[in-house]
């Protein structure tokens, strides 16, 4: 067998939107642990690659990003967390990521969004959904204990700055970004929740957020943290933009979302970011992709009816 | 932990990091060209390696499900609200719930029990009762007034237009209607305590119940909508029952015709703004903003003649008797704002759909309102509570 050949079936497999057994899951998990602990906070990754934002388990169209973009490893890709929750299918997504990333560990960065989180996914559906496709929680424990280890932020050659949600009021320079402790859950306040958490904002300073945990920062923190790192933009997800991509703060910070037609009823489009050989910013837009097969339909009771 | 150029895997890849990591260089301002003022980050060196991480594990919180503990627990009954009785120390109310400790004593708490209880009266209260049905007793002052906020909140909206354009998915103008919702909240109330067998007592009352009235509709900032903003709506009712103004008769006009209504224009400002979904569970939850209408919904079909849970897959049933019935309406809802196959964008209401009766899924739903939303701390973290829903420490 070549020496790829399980992972390389594994992703076969994947991609037809079909999920790996329990033992797999495990095995795949072990071994993207032992590469996401060699990363940094702060994990540095070079251009050509392509940058998206959330994909909150809309499998399908996860493959229309990857037909629009480019296949991996073909393409460079940094994903910037969501991976999980809302949809249908976060079970597939991330293990197709995550396969992804143990297979092509420098084509593909996988950062920690704020759903990649033990509390947040019993609230948002990852785990009834690995209840209902596994029939316990085992798969995501494997999972959960996993994305303790995705790193926090990437710096596109030493310019752009990408992380899932926004600053912090703790955080002034990469450094200290670099010095957080972060194989751990994600905590309810402090700087890494912040990293997960934050929005930019049209006022001025730093605001409380209406979320309940991180912070809004206005046009002027942007841009003092883009000076005082040498950096052009930051470039983050966390928010839903109808055109699938949103220039804010004097084009200091760009929201890119990556998950079309939100929930099933958004009608937003979905964008990634491209960013070439010479740090060229190109948006690829795309809509919903065509389903190609129904879902198994069988009808489970849930726990509560019974 | 170590750098990544001094790495096996790095080394042997077809991507090497950034040729620049290893030097020490000063940064530029990307718009000025000025210095910056932080020098680079020094590079890890073998001399000093990063620190090594420690590992905090936070405990999962009530993973994994026991099923036998799901079927076992009990179903939420009807408890009478406890009576507040004058005089009354009205408060500006807060949030409390911040970790599963909370929730546990939420739970066990007076109000966390009652609270419960009431949502489960208010759904006993509509068994077998179809929307047009006329009211075992005439609405009380208080439900007419109630009825009266909802209006004038429902006439807000048509003063209130939607910006023609928004990069955003929510539409700003409700920030708008938001605010004519707090700049009015006083005297949107003052009718209600006004029907107070003695206003007097119940002077001040606004500065307790506004909050909740204003946590009932959604977020302003975010313009988005869930299953908390709806349990704020009922804790309200919660707090005017504690007052009195509500009592058991009223329960049946409270759901049929004070949450219809309230169902009602919430449907108008999720569709008028284009409010983020807030609610729980993404496709495991029932819809993306509601939980309660179809907790009333299913109680309202119970022991109907003809019509069972799987009837939701009808056309022509949803199409015929929404209007009387909520759960009818939420499932049709549904199908109307989703795109794609029923059984993926909402794989809970297709799996309810194969319960045997309307007495399981209403029973069902209770249990799962209370483990779902009102065990849950990122939703009641936005809960509140004052001298009415009194924390207990």
């Amino acid at each position: 067998m070549p020496p790829h050949g399980d992972l390389d079936r594994q992703i076969a497999h994947l991609r037809e939107c079909k999920h790996l057994p329990e033992a797999e899951v495990k095995g795949l998990c072990e071994q993207a642990k032992a590469i996401l602990m060699e990363e940094w906070n702060v994990q540095p990754v070079r251009c050509p690659v392509t940058v998206c934002g959330d994909i909150h388990g809309q499998f399908y169209d996860l493959i229309e990003l990857f037909r629009i973009g480019g296949e991996s490893p073909d393409t460079n890709y940094l994903f910037m967390g969501d991976y999980v929750d809302r949809g249908y299918y976060s079970v597939e997504t991330v293990s197709l990521l995550v396969a992804l990333k143990v297979r092509y560990r420098d084509r593909i960065t996988i950062l920690r969004g704020n759903h990649e989180s033990r509390q947040i996914t019993q609230v948002y559906g990852f785990y009834d959904e690995c209840l209902r496709k596994y029939g316990n929680a085992n798969v995501w424990k494997y999972f959960t204990d996993l994305f303790d280890y995705l790193p926090l932020t990437a710096l596109i050659e030493n310019q752009v700055f990408c992380l899932h949600g926004g600053l912090s009021p703790s955080l002034d320079t990469l450094d200290n970004i670099r010095a957080l402790d972060r194989i751990q859950e994600v905590p309810h306040e402090g700087p890494m929740c912040d990293l997960l958490w934050s929005d930019p904002d049209d006022r001025c300073g730093w605001g409380i957020s209406p979320r309940g945990a991180g912070y809004t920062f206005g046009q002027d923190i942007a841009q003092q943290f883009n000076h005082t790192n040498g950096l052009s933009l930051i470039s983050r997800a966390h928010q839903l933009v109808m055109e699938g991509f949103n220039w804010c703060q004097d084009k200091n910070v760009v929201t890119v979302f990556s998950a079309p037609n939100y929930c099933y009823r958004c009608g937003n489009m979905a964008a990634i970011l491209e960013i070439g050989e010479n740090m060229d910013h190109n948006f690829l837009q795309f809509d919903p992709a065509p389903r190609q097969i129904e879902p198994d339909t069988t009808r489970k009771t849930p726990d509560y009816f019974l | 932990m170590s750098n990544p150029e001094s790495t096996p895997q790095a080394a042997a890849s077809s991507t090497s990091p950034p040729s620049h990591a290893g030097h020490i260089h000063t940064p530029l301002c990307r718009s000025c060209g000025a210095p910056a003022a932080a020098p680079a980050p020094a590079p890890w060196t073998g001399d000093s390696p990063p620190p090594a991480y420690r590992p905090i594990r936070m405990p999962a919180i009530n993973a994994p499900t026991n099923t036998a503990a799901i079927v076992l627990s009990p179903v939420p009954q009807p408890l009478p609200v406890p009576p507040a009785s004058p005089p009354f120390a009205f408060q500006a109310p807060a949030k409390r719930i911040a970790s599963p400790d909370d929730i546990a004593r939420f739970k066990d708490s007076t109000h966390g029990r009652h609270f419960l209880g009431f949502v489960a009266s208010l759904s006993a209260s509509v068994h077998g009762r179809k929307l047009s049905d006329p009211l075992p007793s005439p609405p009380s002052p208080a439900v007419s007034a109630l009825l009266d906020l909802i209006s004038a909140l429902s006439a807000f909206v048509a003063s209130t237009p939607p910006f023609p354009h928004s990069s955003r998915y929510g539409n700003p103008a409700f920030r708008l209607w938001h605010e004519k919702l707090g700049d009015s909240v006083n005297e949107l109330i003052a009718p209600i305590t006004a029907t107070a067998a003695s206003p007097s007592d119940l002077a001040g009352a606004e500065v307790e119940l506004a909050p909740y009235l204003l946590d009932s509709f959604g977020n302003g900032t975010r313009i988005d909508y869930g299953t908390g903003h709806e349990t704020n709506f009922a804790a309200f009712l919660y707090c005017l029952a504690r007052l009195g103004l509500i009592t058991e008769p009223d329960y049946p006009a409270v759901v049929l015709r004070v949450f219809a209504s309230y169902l009602d224009l919430m449907r108008t400002l999720q569709d008028t703004y284009l409010l983020e979904p807030a609610g729980s569970h993404g496709v495991w939850g029932l819809d993306d903003y509601h939980f309660l209408p179809f907790v009333f919904g299913a109680a309202q079909l119970i022991d109907h003649k003809y019509m069972k849970p799987k009837s939701i897959h009808n056309p022509d049933i949803l199409e015929n008797f929404s209007k009387e019935y909520m759960y009818l309406a939420c499932v049709m809802y549904v199908k109307k704002v989703k795109k794609g196959p029923f059984a993926e964008h909402s794989p809970m209401l297709d799996d309810i759909s194969a319960v045997p009766n309307w007495k399981k899924v209403n029973s069902g739903l209770l249990k799962m309102y209370k483990a779902e939303v009102l065990e849950k701390v990122p939703i009641m973290q936005h809960f509140l509570f004052g001298s009415l829903i009194k924390w207990e420490d």
